[in-house]
């Protein structure tokens, strides 16, 4: 097989050298169509009709293993079976593949098609919307004829996950003992799978180029998580080469954990709290193991997803409880729900918005959805008893916005009083600037909480106009724009004229391209994915403020962001030589 | 064609969802199990009984009333047995 080099976006850091394993959710773009000719009507006929046996029989397989209490399953089970054996179904197609001349796969798609456009035309919804188990069949009929019939579950030995997108759901049912790393297709530098990828500690790359059409599944492929490719097919010059830095790697590692646990201090004696962003419950070990002082954003989201009910506010309270328990005395910061109802639309119906990002979502959502929002403020205020919880808001867009949701917070303050249900009265309150807006009217909020956090993903998206995972316009996701930098400058100049603390949440605090001019903004505490401690707080300890500041100055009055990558850079180059090896950076290179 | 082959009957869907997937899977099972070709008619449209996205696209709502025929061998068994499917709501409760 050719040696080929695929460019794609790296999100995690690492290599891995192994077999690739497609994960079974092909796009409709990598159906083979194909025309075929006379003398092959007869076996391709053949080929369709043995794919059809050979999923009824794996489907039949599937229903008898179903036990009893599950009937429900087991009736969705049956008429698919139905469909697998409806002769219209597979004379559709057997047609096609006659009459047209077209191998297999495309005639099942024509088939399918037809039969959408006869159950387009049904008036009962619930009927109509049958048309997707339909296509459900027609898919295992499909992996059939491609000769893959596996999903994530079925991978046996340590392989090197491919896949077109990974959806959070998918993400969930990784089992990282059987997956080195991954890549996708779709994705840019911010996108969820990055994010879950760096907290399982495994290589990954996203937003891969041919990804589906040049690999081959069980293919040996290189994937590096420092540039983001892969070398299919590679040299066994470039095997011992990338077995080499996979080993470097690893040895740079175990010196950084070495000094994970001592302070975040620079040589001038400038301390910055580290703290950790996670999303797992799982993850509290991770953090601990890291050297993270706390928890500076505790993603709520999980809890909702992925189940047919809304979460109980008892079975938020265990959760919270929980984590505030094995962290205390060291303190976590819960944010309040930040989604929108496209993730949980079984419960809300789903919006009609051409926008979701500018959408009902986070804390409007949460205003909107008050029993929801109640459950889980008093999940966190009974939660809060041992005082190092704190609760934050996300994405305030203004004052009265914010006297609102405090507001309501009272309301549930007050009903717990009541219930003489304890909660910590004093349970400091913050929220996330990560709108242009609230940017603008920090010193007007800052009167109002006790602390604030900088959640720069989102802060950049919404200054910059872009969509972060969108790959054709991620490149102009920049951290070093004059215009995030003066923003956050003017944030923290704000919160420390109020007299409250801030935080910097977001990808920028895990890059170390990028750590030094925020310690130059003498930002309190800087939150992060708990692998990224080690490396961050190696480069703090080595640093010293008056350098820190020096660069700041340098680069929030320099024109352009290539200039200011060029600085940021150098100052790298000279004064942390091996972080450029092993690192990768928002920074474009 | 009025011979002993050919033999056809009346129901009523009482199933209050209509002919949605599971009745309409079990009616394609049953009939399946019969040589005899087997068509249901409901309204102006007739649809093989053996397939269970013909059934579906009729799209049968809850009270309709619909006609069953058989013909062949086993006609005359086939319009009893599914007669009783109808009657017993395809197991269904409601």
């Amino acid at each position: 097989m050719a040696r080929k080099v695929l460019s794609g976006i790296a999100v995690s850091v690492g290599i891995a050298i192994g077999k690739a394993f497609f994960l079974n959710r092909g796009s409709k773009a990598s159906l083979p169509r194909m025309s075929i000719t006379p003398g092959n009507v007869a076996n391709e006929k053949e080929r369709l009709l043995s794919a059809f046996d050979a999923a009824l029989q794996e489907l039949d397989e599937i229903r008898q293993k179903i036990p009893g209490e599950l009937k429900e399953h087991a009736a969705i089970i049956e008429s698919h079976l139905m469909i697998l054996k409806d002769e219209k179904f597979k004379q559709g197609a057997l047609k096609y593949i006659q009459e047209k001349m077209i191998n297999a796969e495309w005639a099942l798609e024509k088939s399918v098609a037809d039969i959408g456009r006869a159950f387009s035309r049904i008036d009962d919804e619930y009927i109509r919307q049958r048309i997707q188990d339909v296509r459900l069949v027609a898919d295992r009929v499909q992996d059939v004829l491609r000769g893959k019939t596996k999903g994530v579950g079925a991978i046996s030995q340590r392989v090197i996950l491919l896949a077109h997108d990974l959806s959070p759901a998918d993400t969930i049912a990784l089992q990282v003992d059987k997956i080195m790393a991954f890549a996708t297709a779709m994705g840019g530098k911010t996108s969820h799978a990055g994010i879950m990828a760096r907290s399982l500690q495994i290589p990954a790359v996203v937003g891969v180029e041919n990804l589906e059409e040049d690999i081959e599944d069980g293919q040996l492929i290189i994937l590096d998580g420092f540039h983001g490719r892969i070398i299919v097919g590679p040299t066994e010059e470039e095997l011992a080469e990338f077995a080499d830095l996979k080993y470097q790697f690893e040895a740079y590692q175990s010196l950084i954990n070495k000094t994970c646990h001592l302070p975040a201090e620079t040589i001038d004696g400038y301390q910055v709290q580290i703290l950790a962003n996670i999303e797992l419950f799982e993850e509290v070990a991770a953090v601990i193991d890291h050297g993270g002082e706390g928890i500076g954003l505790y993603r709520t989201e999980y809890s909702y997803l992925n189940r047919d009910s809304l979460p109980s506010e008892e079975e938020l309270f265990e959760e919270y409880h929980e984590l505030a328990e094995i962290m205390y005395p060291r303190k976590v910061v819960i944010r309040t729900l930040d989604m929108g109802a496209d993730k949980i639309s079984n419960h809300f119906g789903s919006l009609e918005e051409s926008n979701p990002a500018l959408g009902l979502r986070a804390i409007r959502f949460c205003l909107k959805h008050k029993e929801l929002f109640r459950a889980q403020l008093r999940a966190i205020l009974r939660a809060s008893v041992l005082g190092n919880i704190s609760i934050m808001f996300p994405l305030i867009s203004g004052l009265q916005e914010l006297q609102e949701v405090k507001e309501f917070y009272s309301q549930v303050q007050e009903e717990l009083r009541r219930e003489k249900i304890p909660f910590n009265e004093h349970m400091p309150i913050g929220i996330m600037i990560e709108v242009p807006g609230s940017v603008l009217i920090a010193d007007i909020l800052a009167r109002e909480v006790d602390f604030f956090s900088i959640g720069t993903n989102d802060l950049i998206q919404y200054s910059l106009g872009i969509d972060r995972t969108n790959k054709h316009v991620s490149y102009l996701y920049q951290p070093l724009h004059p215009a995030i930098l003066r923003s956050i400058k003017h944030v923290v100049d704000a919160a420390h004229e109020a007299g409250i603390e801030v935080s910097l949440c977001g990808e920028v605090a895990a890059d170390p391209f990028c750590v030094p001019i925020l310690m130059g903004m003498q930002v309190d505490s800087l939150s992060l994915n708990p692998q990224a401690i080690p490396g961050i707080k190696r480069i703090i300890r080595q640093a010293t403020m008056e350098e820190c500041k020096q660069l700041l100055k340098q680069v929030i009055e320099s024109d352009t962001v290539d200039y200011s990558n060029k600085l940021v850079r150098e100052m790298i180059f000279n004064r942390f030589p091996e972080e450029l090896m092993f690192y990768t950076s928002l920074i474009d290179e | 064609m009025t011979n002993k082959n050919y033999f056809s009957s009346q129901v009523k869907l009482l199933n209050e969802l209509g002919l949605h997937a599971r009745p309409a899977a079990k009616l394609a099972q049953e009939a399946q199990k019969f040589s005899a070709s087997i068509k249901l008619k409901y309204g102006q449209r007739e649809v093989d009984a053996k397939s269970i996205l013909d059934i579906l696209t009729l799209a049968a709502p809850g009270g309709s009333t619909l006609t069953l025929c058989a013909k062949g061998e086993d006609a005359s068994e086939a319009i009893a047995y599914l007669s009783q499917l109808f009657a017993q709501r395809f197991g269904e409760e409601k």
